[in-house]
């Protein structure tokens, strides 16, 4: 279980800021989640290689989850880069370390982690990336079918890094979008496909999309306005957004799939 | 088609007696039929009737030459046991590590409730309500009461939770996790129904998820909220059916527990279905070595309270669920066989003539009833009984019928329970002082060996008489 | 203020409140400071930020304005108080109340009055999932829509839907009563729309007028109750066990 927190930016009004804002939405959900923290951040401008700058820490391109370690970023498709950072540890700390408040994009997923079933490493934190998009997600809840699911990847030759429930569902989805579905029709597949509770939040190199299950037991709230549009597992994460007052927020419905493209 | 008396020899089936272990024995037989005449799922009270490994399975190894005991009646061993001082202002404070498990006022009388809270405020130690809320009668007897915060909140109110000396959030309970309470139409008279809102004689079923929190990351938040509503005074406990023990103590202490209640298999119920008491959760022996192991990996061993329950009968058995980490045992279906559950007889104090002058007889001073022919009513016998569930208790257990819950002394009954867990703390630190030690809380697992490979699995005990451990 | 010492409380004199700032304070100096409130008190709470469990637990006749969003469980497992939230509260609002009044002026998350056994939680804007979930007496009034299963196991109490009410509406329902003034997007197991009587006009139209909702015509409400064909043991029902 765990606190999550997505930001897509509409235009480019506030690229500048947008590690700046996602650094606040982290903190509101920073309680949800004491055991790690992860975040992937989005970038439109064409080859910028983003080396994260935390100490001691190797870059190992595209190889996420090197327990203890942060992941730099890799280019994701021509035009687009993404940068991931996941850590064992306070939620805070990790923003601080990884200097989140002073990075630029146009779309981010954030992710703080109350492990239920899987170990506490830095494998096992979100974002999950998969597939050859890199498509990132964060999830809060838990999946109760994911073992099957796993092993059903496992007979299509996709191997999942950890025994994390959510890293199948990344998988799961890149597998999808392999096969052609696109995000839409992936995300409302899995509501039929995956049990258990969960709020999902999606990103790829050019969307953003939230999803939750039927029973909507894990809690999401919705704010968008002109400039952008973001989830969070709690109000009072969105505070510090620009324009908030004027935002339009809503609870996603069951099992409705959101999605905003650039 | 013609008859192959080369296949079926009937003369020759009827001779011979069945197989103790049958795939279609005589029980399997009974079931089908029941579900058959009924419909739906059995449902009964008790816990798991199937032979499960058990803390029968373990041995302590007391002292001899490498060791030496201390002796009994002369050198202290101490059975004090505190919960929750690490964020509560008042404590938990029991005489003994032995408790007395959450059974609501609807599957018990209101007789069983008081005497089980009398027992345990004679012996210092503390009863816990149930599904439907807490009686005044039980709050009077009851030194130390434990208020459970259930998914159903029957009778759940603000009142009564700053009344109680700590609040225990049931996620579940080890005859049926997973499961919601039950309570079948027969023993929601008036004064149930009229705790739980509930509509009188509806077969009640409860919630299995809490109303207005799911998972342990808007538990910690609940569990704030608890806290501001009685100003931090009392220790919060947060009760699971043993199945994912490891995760489910982990996320509990996440939550912000004081105490995790850890609910074996043989736990039992009023009244469930059959199907989840004997084929869920995991056995009380292995679950209180993965709840202990978790807190210990946690290093949070001397912070988190941890109380085991299900199956516990003897003071060996509390030694052995200490030995494995528990900090103290909670008790349900023992306390009510102490009470009367499944005796042929009840026992009444005699009344006296009306003109006679008061001969201020003890409360030792009785006459037994015999009721066995309204066990076989029932289509049971004492001894056998799991008719819980139909709130017609020969011995005015669980039962809500007047006549039959007057049959239950709480004055007499009360001594009874009091006696068993006095003789079991007994057992308790008989054996520990064997073991050498001056607390009951110091027995270790390495005071133990098991005398099956499956309860050396379970607990991570050595096989008697080796070093092995399976696994290991 | 003696009893307040150590706090950052504050008087606002124009307005008679004591103006607690949760800038400053935590959420149990605030909540103890209003518990140490004598009957008819006013107070404040600025800056809640979304912050949970304010205002739970109160016992007296206080009048507690959140000024700002709250988070989960605001003004939960009270009794006689007042409390208004300006802006959204979070899940559980009012949760297990025994009386007095918790109004949001905005939107509530899931389980709007939860468990609550009496007194009065009026959203003003749209609930979410399960408002009502489980309801024991009390009365909750929702101006706008309410989400998927409103009144899930309700057990007594009225509900006032102002707005549309999503799926599953009234599932398990027991002894509680639903008016929707708006539509209903499905029933759930168990619940059927009856005629409106009379008494469920009065009581729909008291229900309004306590929580000041003069878009909702009692006249024009439909009535939400139990088949209670759930109330016993039935093969036929075997599905919905």
């Amino acid at each position: 279980m765990c606190g999550i927190a997505g930001l897509h930016l509409k235009d480019h009004t506030y690229r500048e800021r947008l590690g700046a804002m996602v650094a606040g939405m982290l903190r509101g959900v920073a309680r949800r989640g004491p055991d790690s923290a992860g975040v992937a951040i989005h970038d439109d401008v064409p080859d910028v290689p983003d080396v994260p700058d935390v100490p001691g820490v190797p870059g190992v391109p595209g190889v996420p989850g090197v327990p203890g370690q942060a992941v730099p970023g890799v280019p994701a498709a021509p035009g687009a880069g993404l940068t991931v950072f996941r850590e064992v540890g306070d939620p805070e700390e990790f923003a601080a370390r990884i200097g989140l408040a002073g990075r630029a994009g146009v779309r981010a997923l954030a992710h703080t982690r109350m492990a239920t079933e899987s170990a506490v490493t830095a494998a096992h934190c979100h974002p999950f990336v998969a597939g050859e998009e890199r498509l990132c997600l964060v999830h809060n809840g838990s999946f109760a079918n994911h073992a099957t699911i796993r092993r059903r990847l496992a007979g299509l030759g996709i191997i999942t890094e950890t025994d994390n429930d959510s890293e199948v569902a990344a998988h799961w989805l890149a597998a999808r979008r392999a096969a052609g579905d696109d995000l839409t029709t992936a995300l409302r597949r899995l509501t039929t496909t995956f049990d258990g509770f969960f709020t999902l939040a999606v990103t790829t190199a050019d969307s953003f999309a939230v999803v939750r299950d039927p029973i909507a037991c894990k809690p999401a709230i919705i704010a968008e306005t002109d400039h952008w549009v973001a989830v969070v597992s709690e109000y009072q994460a969105l505070l510090g957004l620009p324009g908030l007052a004027d935002a339009v927020v809503f609870e996603p419905e069951p099992e409705e799939v959101y999605l905003w493209a650039s | 088609m013609t008859h192959r008396p080369d296949l079926i020899d009937p003369g020759r089936l009827a001779a011979e007696a069945p197989p103790a272990h049958h795939t279609f024995g005589p029980d399997v037989l009974a079931g089908i039929r029941e579900r058959a005449e009924l419909g739906r799922y059995p449902i009964r009270g008790w816990g798991a009737r199937r032979a499960v490994p058990d803390f029968d399975d373990l041995l302590l190894l007391t002292a001899s030459a490498s060791r030496y005991p201390l002796e009994g009646y002369r050198e202290r061993c101490d059975t004090r046991t505190v919960f929750g001082a690490r964020r509560a202002a008042r404590p938990v404070v029991l005489d003994i590590p032995i408790t007395i498990a959450g059974m609501s006022f609807g599957s018990l009388s209101a007789n069983a409730k008081e005497a089980l809270g009398r027992a345990a405020s004679m012996v210092g130690t503390s009863t816990t309500t149930g599904d439907g809320g807490m009686t005044p009668e039980e709050r009077s007897a009851s030194r130390t009461l434990v208020y459970q915060c259930l998914p159903s909140r029957y009778g759940f109110n603000p009142t009564d939770l700053r009344a109680a000396d700590a609040v225990e959030i049931v996620l579940g309970q080890g005859a049926k996790p997973g499961g919601g309470g039950m309570l079948l139409g027969q023993k929601v008279g008036a004064r149930v129904a009229g705790m739980r809102t509930l509509p009188e004689g509806v077969d009640q079923r409860s919630a299995s998820r809490h109303p207005d929190w799911t998972g342990p990351d808007d538990l910690k938040i609940k569990i704030e909220e608890i806290r501001e509503v009685t100003d931090w005074q009392i220790p919060v406990y947060v009760k699971v059916g043993a199945t994912r023990v490891d995760h489910d103590v982990r996320l509990a202490v996440a939550a912000g527990a004081d105490v995790v209640v850890v609910d074996g298999m043989q736990g039992g119920t009023g009244a469930t279905q059959d199907a989840f008491i004997e084929h869920t959760g995991i056995p009380t022996l292995a679950a209180v070595r993965l709840a202990g192991d978790a807190l210990a990996d946690l290093g949070l061993t001397t912070d988190v309270g941890l109380i085991v329950s299900g199956g516990i009968r003897t003071g060996a058995d509390v030694a052995k669920a200490l030995a494995l980490g528990a900090d103290a045992v909670s008790l349900g279906v023992a306390p009510l066989v102490a009470l009367g559950c499944n005796a042929p007889t009840y026992r009444r104090r005699p009344v006296p003539p009306p003109d006679s002058a008061p001969t201020g007889a003890s409360d030792s001073a009785y006459v037994e009833v015999d009721v066995s022919a309204e066990y076989a009513a029932l289509g049971t016998a004492p001894g056998h009984c799991v008719h819980c569930h139909t709130g017609r208790c020969p011995v005015g257990v669980t039962t809500q019928d007047d006549t039959l819950a007057a049959r239950l002394d709480p004055v007499l009954g009360a001594t009874r329970v009091a006696n068993y867990l006095r003789a079991l703390a007994m057992e308790t630190t008989m054996l520990a002082r064997a073991c050498g030690k001056s607390d009951v809380h110091r027995l270790e697992p390495e005071d133990l060996v098991a005398l099956t490979v499956e309860a050396a699995a379970m607990a991570r005990v050595p096989l008697a008489g080796t070093d092995w451990i399976p696994g290991r | 203020m003696g009893e307040l010492s150590g706090t950052t409380a504050v008087v606002d004199e124009a307005r008679d409140e004591i103006v607690l700032d949760l800038a400053a304070m935590s959420t149990r100096e605030a909540n103890a400071a209003l518990r140490s409130l004598p009957d008819g008190a006013r107070a404040r709470l600025d800056n809640p930020a979304g912050r949970h469990n304010l205002a739970v637990g109160l016992t007296r006749a206080v009048h507690v304005r959140i000024a700002g969003p709250a988070g989960y469980y605001v003004g939960g497992l009270g009794a006689a108080a007042e409390v208004d939230v300006d802006g959204p509260a979070g899940w559980g609002v009012g949760e297990n109340l025994m009386s007095g009044t918790v109004r949001v002026r905005g939107a509530a998350s899931q389980s709007a009055a939860a468990s609550a056994h009496g007194g009065l939680v009026v959203v003003e804007g749209d609930a979410s999932l399960r408002a009502g979930i489980s309801l024991k007496g009390g009365q909750l009034a929702v101006a706008g829509d309410v989400g998927r299963s409103c009144a899930f196991l309700a057990q007594a109490g009225t509900i006032l839907v102002g707005g549309d009410a999503g799926e599953a509406l009234g599932d398990s329902l027991y002894e509680a009563v639903i008016y929707v003034a708006g539509r209903i997007r499905g029933l759930g197991t168990d619940a059927r729309v009856e005629d409106l009587t009379e008494a469920d006009v009065a009581a729909a139209g008291a229900l309004a007028a306590a929580a000041g909702f003069d878009h909702v015509d009692p006249q024009n409400v439909t009535r939400v109750a139990s088949v209670r064909s759930l109330y016993h043991f039935d093969t036929a029902h075997h599905g919905a066990y």
